[in-house]
């Protein structure tokens, strides 16, 4: 057998020993995958939705809205997804909200990549919750009505910026006093 | 004991971090947390493990012009099941490390061992020698993430070690803190190694 | 658009230059940042792979991988492999064209394939969803900022050479110290570039 032919054949039946394992290792893990990330946003929309025990997955317009239901089956408020270009990267937030109200009920972050010790602060109880309450009205102006982190303004913007950015939309879709 | 001393040498004497300085970008850049240290280390352990052995068991069937190509497959595909798992079993360590753990596929120990020993010798060797490197990598990787994590957050694995007088200091955990923990410490060891690594192995 | 390539180029060199805040390409910082001549050849080399591989990245991602639902298991695999034959590529058209740039730079184009920067990069755009403009500015900003870091590493390094350095901590050691305190001045541009 010349030597080319050889080389061929070897790279074959190793790429192909490659693609199978490959395919089996994703096989066996796709589906915890996507269990993993069901669960992890069914409970951050219920984190944002006091009181909501499961969560419906509805499509209006452009945006995906989540609605939270308690055990009777009654609408407590949606939630819904905004993202916001932080200081190192995307930042995504779970927004709850109660269209009645017109009011935000909490938020979450998701996921973000800002600097730990600094920016990373978002993530934390101390600047998540103030935005609780918070009218569908307001202007979301750091340093005015959103506290900032200190040292970490970039970050404090993104967020309030991605969040009065959705809500936007979604004041839109269901506006203020409305039904559910 | 041949194997026992290529255990050994990738330790201490040959310690990837700390003596051949290879491989550190990932070393630098996930050491916030003693956590990740070791989840970095074990995962890179694995590969490189795997890789050795595979590397080492086909070594009279790849023609050497085009090894190469075939151990950069090889040492993917393994990357890949770890990214896979990962994803699966571990999301919330996943999702710290982010693109370190894919970035092992071209980690220089993993393909620095693959060619300069694996290939070479056999596969008794080749995994004693894969396992001492790996948690040479390991252990050095989890030391500066301890003295970063104790520095910059007070905490150890997660738990409050500092008492409360203790105010972090948070450079340990930002980028600049890397670099001068791991300069200390490799200035360290070549003083008790009584050895200065005059240059890095890979570049 | 021109003002978000703008901060995609400014954030990927100075606010988290790729090897002194996000740590992609440590190996040739460390390597071959002796002399300024060489650590600008390299950088240059790299930044021509970088952009290059930034453009590959986004066709392979968008019109193979993402439509034909093989992203999760053959991303690390179709990537890595993608950059060593584009790395080969570039040797071979180097070489071919002009004998001069190849003596310059060429020596280098082997070693790019294992340097993380190239890899992280072509991560990087899925990640962040990025379309073919923004890929490029990445992958050019990303070149930048390693040229820009290792050029000013191997200025330093030069005087160092002059420097009482304890025996100790010559060699690596020290460069890892001035690299934090590098990092230190690059923390400097935080907030220089306004996002969202």
């Amino acid at each position: 057998m010349n030597q080319y032919a050889r080389m061929i054949i070897v790279l074959m039946i190793i790429s192909i020993a490659s693609g199978a394992v490959l395919a089996l290792s994703y096989e066996i893990t796709n589906p915890t995958i996507q269990e993993q990330a069901r669960q992890k946003l069914e409970q951050s929309v219920l984190t944002v939705i006091p009181g909501a025990t499961k969560m419906e997955e509805i499509q209006k317009e452009d945006m995906i809205v989540y609605i939270g239901l308690d055990d009777e089956g009654n609408k407590k408020g949606i939630s819904f997804e905004a993202t916001g270009s932080g200081f190192n990267g995307p930042i995504e937030i779970m927004v709850g909200y109660n269209p009645i109200e017109g009011n935000l009920l909490a938020i979450e972050i998701l996921s973000m990549s800002e600097t730990p010790g600094l920016g990373a602060k978002i993530k934390e109880e101390a600047f998540t919750s103030q935005f609780k309450g918070k009218s569908s009205e307001e202007e979301f102006a750091v340093k005015e009505d959103v506290q900032a982190i200190s040292g970490a303004t970039i970050s404090s913007t993104a967020v309030a910026n991605a969040i009065k950015t959705s809500l936007d939309k979604i004041v839109k879709i269901y506006p203020v006093g409305g039904d559910l | 004991m041949q194997i026992i001393k290529d255990f050994v040498n990738g330790l201490w004497n040959e310690n990837p971090i700390f003596r051949m300085v290879i491989g550190i970008c990932s070393a630098l850049a996930v050491t916030t947390a003693a956590n990740n240290g070791i989840a970095m280390g074990l995962a890179l352990t694995f590969v490189l493990t795997c890789s050795s052995i595979l590397v080492s068991l086909l070594r009279n069937v790849i023609p050497s012009k085009v090894r190469i190509p075939c151990y950069i497959i090889v040492v993917a595909t393994f990357t890949t099941v770890v990214d896979l798992f990962m994803k699966a079993y571990f999301p919330a360590l996943y999702e710290v490390l982010g693109i370190f753990i894919p970035l092992i596929v071209v980690n220089c120990i993993v393909l620095a061992r693959a060619e300069a020993f694996a290939s070479k010798v056999g596969v008794a060797r080749a995994t004693a020698d894969a396992l001492g490197m790996g948690l040479g990598y390991t252990w050095a990787i989890t030391l500066i993430s301890m003295i970063r994590e104790l520095l910059g957050a007070g905490t150890l694995f997660g738990y409050q070690v500092m008492g409360d007088g203790f105010t972090p200091w948070i450079s340990a955990i930002l980028p600049p803190g890397a670099f001068i923990v791991m300069g200390i410490l490799v200035g360290l060891i070549n003083m008790i190694n009584r050895k200065t690594v005059k240059d890095t192995d890979c570049h | 658009m021109a003002k978000e390539l703008f901060f995609i180029i400014v954030g990927s060199v100075f606010v988290n230059n790729f090897v002194l805040s996000r740590f992609l390409g440590q190996c040739p910082f460390l390597g071959v940042s002796g002399k300024t001549e060489t650590a600008v050849g390299m950088g240059m080399a790299t930044t021509f792979v970088l952009t290059m591989t930034a453009v590959a990245a986004y066709f392979l991602q968008n019109y193979v991988l993402a439509p034909f639902g093989l992203e999760p298991f053959l991303q690390i695999v179709s990537f890595i492999l993608v950059i060593a034959s584009l790395v080969q590529l570039v040797e071979m058209v180097v070489l071919k064209i002009s004998p001069a740039l190849y003596n310059a730079f060429g020596i280098f184009l082997p070693l790019i394939t294992t340097n993380c920067i190239v890899m992280g990069a072509a991560l990087l755009i899925p990640m962040n969803n990025y379309n073919l403009i923004k890929s490029i500015a990445l992958g050019l900003g990303a070149g930048i900022g390693f040229t820009l870091a290792l050029a000013l590493m191997s200025g330093i390094r030069e005087d160092l050479e002059f420097a009482d350095v304890p025996e100790a901590l010559r060699g690596p050691a020290i460069v890892f110290i001035t690299a934090g305190l590098l990092s230190m001045i690059f923390m400097g541009f935080t907030g220089l570039v306004p996002l969202g």
